[in-house]
């Protein structure tokens, strides 16, 4: 019975997520709108090869690469951060408030929040640089989003801010499920507030930390769109181009859908292998694994 | 369990079963007597979606001149409005295949032919829409694709002849506050206006208590060249695009600019004055809606555009702060440099409102498009009801007393209540003068451009004996070719390749020649030109292609 309860997500998968799999013979063809995907000229690897020759796309695998990296560990870090210490508050109002709070931002769709964040990085009297100012740490405002240096760690921090107590909600039901017992047979055993998180908390919801860890490293090839593209500039347009925005400029805004496509495979094939190591490593250390 | 508890208790008991299925007996009827009236209701209008290549809220539902059109027409339009980039909105629409009845697309309406997208309008316009026919008469030929098909209307035809505005198309401007301060100088080249501007602003240091801001230009996206284009500007031409076309022996040869020692002349300009602090330190990372906010407070005293991209912030001005208008100069790089930055009023053939392969009733939405471009519907558009809106003196002239003028001047009003930019702008449209010597667009009208004036904007004119900020320029010259601009790339193709990369190229290097220190710029400019010279090779071959065809076939 059970396995018949699955059929309708396995036909969603296979309409969603593997059908349009045959699209990726556009990869292959100089593809041109209006014609049927077969009466297309097929032109081989070109579009592979336009690809690899281009100097922009190191350029832009870099940039994915690191505001991935940065959003994954400092995104992952945060949540499981604020879940401890929420865990910790006795008084239910204020852990309540922090939580709603905290979560917030995130139905907030980019588009608005990228306005915020900029008012918010002004030099124009955004309230970063005047706070920084009052308290006297600098002299000359800073023009934050024009240092092609700090935008991965823009990106990673408004990343934190937007998402943070949306991810430790899953934190937070992982640590409800321990067994209230283990924290009673510590408490009796003389640990402290620290030791029990340290020796229970944490080791209790490993498991959920490595199974996020290694799903969210299929995304590690995305790192997302509207924030790149709704903060850059300009100025630091050389650290802020990601693939997505890439396989828009270069691709689709051109008619390049080949092109475009070229690069959708790579990045899926990328991710494929990262989630495969991902999981292997997770089993040779004894870890929960995906497969 | 908790769940299992709450289900338990969400079952009605079956008396509240019995009530619920009585009263669902009488409400369902009722209902279906509703959803049935509603839509015989809705069946007296035609409904034809459209999208249009430009940002505008909802429609507000009812105004003035859309009850009107409505009432006449018997159509109703489902509106579409631009969110984000257009050129990408374009890219997806045609990857979709998705396409709405009618469709603007700017400057990328010609990737929706190639893609198929559009259907020929030719027996369309003949059979159904005789105004059409008579009033793009002028451009017809200009119209046709290389098939002998017109696939887009241009969103304004001139029928009777060009007209004059109040403002010119594009200009430096400077915060009439200088201007007056100073006893109304009239700077020609760009050291004596930027002079003027750091001079006042050493001596108004703040304005209303907040900062005073010398200069900004605009640099966000696509809206980048009121920043990159200015070189040409500076040599005299008007907006020609990426390139400029020179005369030589007789023949238009198509010209770079980026690298000319004149951009290099204003690119050490505004290093020199953002070293000095007169532009705003953060101009670089502004997007349009700061700028538009920052140009609307009154504190700046001047920028670069358009004006139709500045425009925004004008009217604002003009209603809450006349006293911080902007005023257009005709700045150039050198006294004897010929300035002839005002451009004729042109039909943009290459772009405009098109009928897609997915309208399925296409001879409706023709004859709504040649209803909307009657002259009567175009009067109605721009100047109003008759004695509402506007009067007729005794030489048949047409004209506003104050109180209409009032109204008009309030860019609300026009929007939600009269309507206006919900069927101009997108929409096919007259400008230039009428069939009895008015002029389609009430702030061309010669007798009122003065008159209508704001007493702010009146204070200026008289100051320099000018009858229009127009009149501060030179006047115009005939290039039957243009502009170059209108000349596009064909999608995906190597020039295409290359002009993407040649803006990557200036959104680069732009702001790191102006904002790095005073002793760099040189070794920076030398990158740069290195770096930018070889990405124009292959779409100066276009355009000149383009601009030979043009001038032997127009």
């Amino acid at each position: 019975m059970l396995i018949f309860m699955t059929i309708p997500f396995l036909v969603h998968v296979i309409i969603f997520r593997y059908v349009p799999i045959w699209g990726w013979l556009m990869a292959f063809q100089n593809y041109w709108p209006g014609k049927s995907i077969l009466q297309q000229t097929w032109v081989g690897l070109e579009n592979f090869r336009l690809l690899f020759n281009d100097p922009v796309f190191y350029q832009v695998l870099r940039n994915t690469l690191a505001m991935s990296i940065i959003k994954l560990v400092l995104g992952t870090v945060s949540s499981i951060i604020l879940a401890l210490m929420l865990n910790e508050v006795r008084i239910m109002w204020f852990k309540k408030s922090v939580q709603t709070i905290s979560y917030l931002p995130h139905f907030i769709s980019w588009v608005v929040a990228a306005n915020l964040v900029r008012d918010a990085l002004s030099t124009d009297g955004g309230i970063i640089n005047e706070v920084l100012m009052r308290l006297g740490i600098i002299k000359q405002p800073i023009m934050f989003l024009g240092i092609p240096a700090l935008f991965w760690w823009i990106i990673g921090v408004s990343h934190v801010w937007k998402e943070v107590g949306w991810g430790a909600i899953i934190y937070l039901a992982a640590i409800a499920a321990i067994d209230p017992t283990l924290y009673e047979s510590a408490m009796i055993d003389g640990a402290g507030r620290l030791k029990q998180m340290w020796y229970i908390t944490l080791p209790s919801i490993r498991p959920t930390i490595s199974v996020l860890l290694i799903m969210n490293l299929g995304w590690v090839l995305s790192a997302g769109f509207e924030q790149q593209y709704l903060l850059q500039n300009g100025r630091v347009i050389d650290y802020a181009r990601v693939f997505t925005i890439y396989e828009l400029d270069y691709g689709i805004k051109m008619m390049r859908y080949s092109f475009a496509t070229a690069v959708g495979i790579f990045r899926s094939v990328v991710s494929l292998i990262l989630v495969f190591s991902a999981n292997q490593l997770a089993k040779r250390w004894g870890q929960e694994r995906l497969v | 369990m908790k769940l299992a508890s709450g289900v338990v208790h969400g079952i009605k008991t079956r008396g509240e079963r019995r009530l619920l299925k009585r009263r669902g007996f009488w409400f369902l009827p009722l209902l279906l007597i509703l959803v049935l009236g509603g839509t015989a209701f809705a069946q007296q209008f035609k409904e034809f979606t459209v999208f249009t290549g430009e940002p505008l809220p909802d429609y507000p539902g009812s105004t003035i001149v859309g009850d009107i059109i409505e009432r006449e027409t018997g159509v109703k339009l489902i509106r579409e409005a631009l969110v984000g980039d257009l050129e990408t909105k374009v890219g997806l629409m045609i990857a979709s295949g998705d396409y709405p009845d009618l469709v603007v697309a700017a400057h990328f309406t010609s990737l929706l032919k190639d893609a198929g997208a559009l259907i020929p309008l030719n027996d369309l316009i003949e059979e159904h829409a005789p105004n059409i026919k008579r009033l793009y008469a002028n451009h017809w030929e200009m119209l046709k694709q290389e098939d002998g098909n017109v696939y887009w209307l241009p969103i304004q035809a001139i029928p009777y002849g060009p007209d004059t505005s109040r403002y010119p198309s594009l200009g430096f401007f400077i915060n009439k506050r200088v201007l007056k301060d100073n006893g109304w100088p009239l700077p020609r080249t760009l050291d004596e206006y930027f002079q003027l501007i750091e001079d006042y602003m050493a001596k108004h240091p703040t304005i209303d208590g907040e900062p005073t801001i010398g200069y900004i230009t605009l640099f966000d996206g696509w809206r980048s060249f009121a920043t990159t284009n200015v070189p040409q500007h500076l040599m005299g031409y008007p907006n020609e695009g990426e390139f400029v076309p020179v005369m030589q022996q007789g023949r238009y040869v198509v010209t770079e600019y980026h690298t000319s020692p004149t951009a290099k002349r204003y690119y050490q300009k505004l290093n020199e004055m953002y070293n000095k602090g007169v532009i705003d330190p953060e101009t670089f990372i502004l997007n349009y809606d700061q700028y538009i906010e920052k140009l609307s407070s009154g504190r700046v005293l001047g920028t670069f555009n358009q004006f139709w991209q500045m425009q925004e912030a004008q009217n604002y001005l003009l209603r809450d702060n006349p006293e911080s208008i902007f005023v257009p100069l005709p700045i150039v790089i050198d006294p004897l440099v010929e300035e002839r930055q005002r451009d004729i009023p042109y039909v943009q053939p290459t772009q405009g409102m098109g009928i897609t392969i997915n309208c399925k009733d296409p001879v409706g939405a023709i004859k709504f498009l040649d209803y909307l471009i009657r002259e009567d519907t175009q009067r109605l558009l721009q100047w109003g009801i008759l004695g509402e809106h506007y009067e007729v003196d005794e030489n048949g002239l047409y004209y506003r007393t104050p109180e209409q003028l009032e109204l008009f001047r309030d860019p609300d009003w026009v929007q939600n209540v009269f309507g206006r930019p919900y069927f101009f702008n997108a929409f096919p449209s007259l400008r230039g003068v009428d069939e009895n010597g008015n002029m389609f667009f009430p702030d061309t009208q010669p007798h009122l451009i003065y008159s209508d004036s704001t007493d702010s904007e009146k204070e200026v004119m008289d100051a320099y004996g000018v009858k229009s900020f127009s009149d501060l320029f030179n006047e115009p010259i005939f290039k039957k070719y243009f502009p170059l601009w209108t000349i596009t790339m064909p999608a995906g193709s190597p020039a295409h390749i290359e002009e993407t990369r040649m803006k990557d190229v200036l959104n680069r290097y732009v702001p790191e020649l102006v904002m790095s220190s005073p002793d760099q710029f040189e070794a920076i400019w030398e990158n740069y030109v290195r770096d930018i010279k070889p990405l124009m090779v292959e779409q100066m071959k276009v355009y000149q292609e383009g601009i030979d065809w043009r001038m032997e076939n127009w």
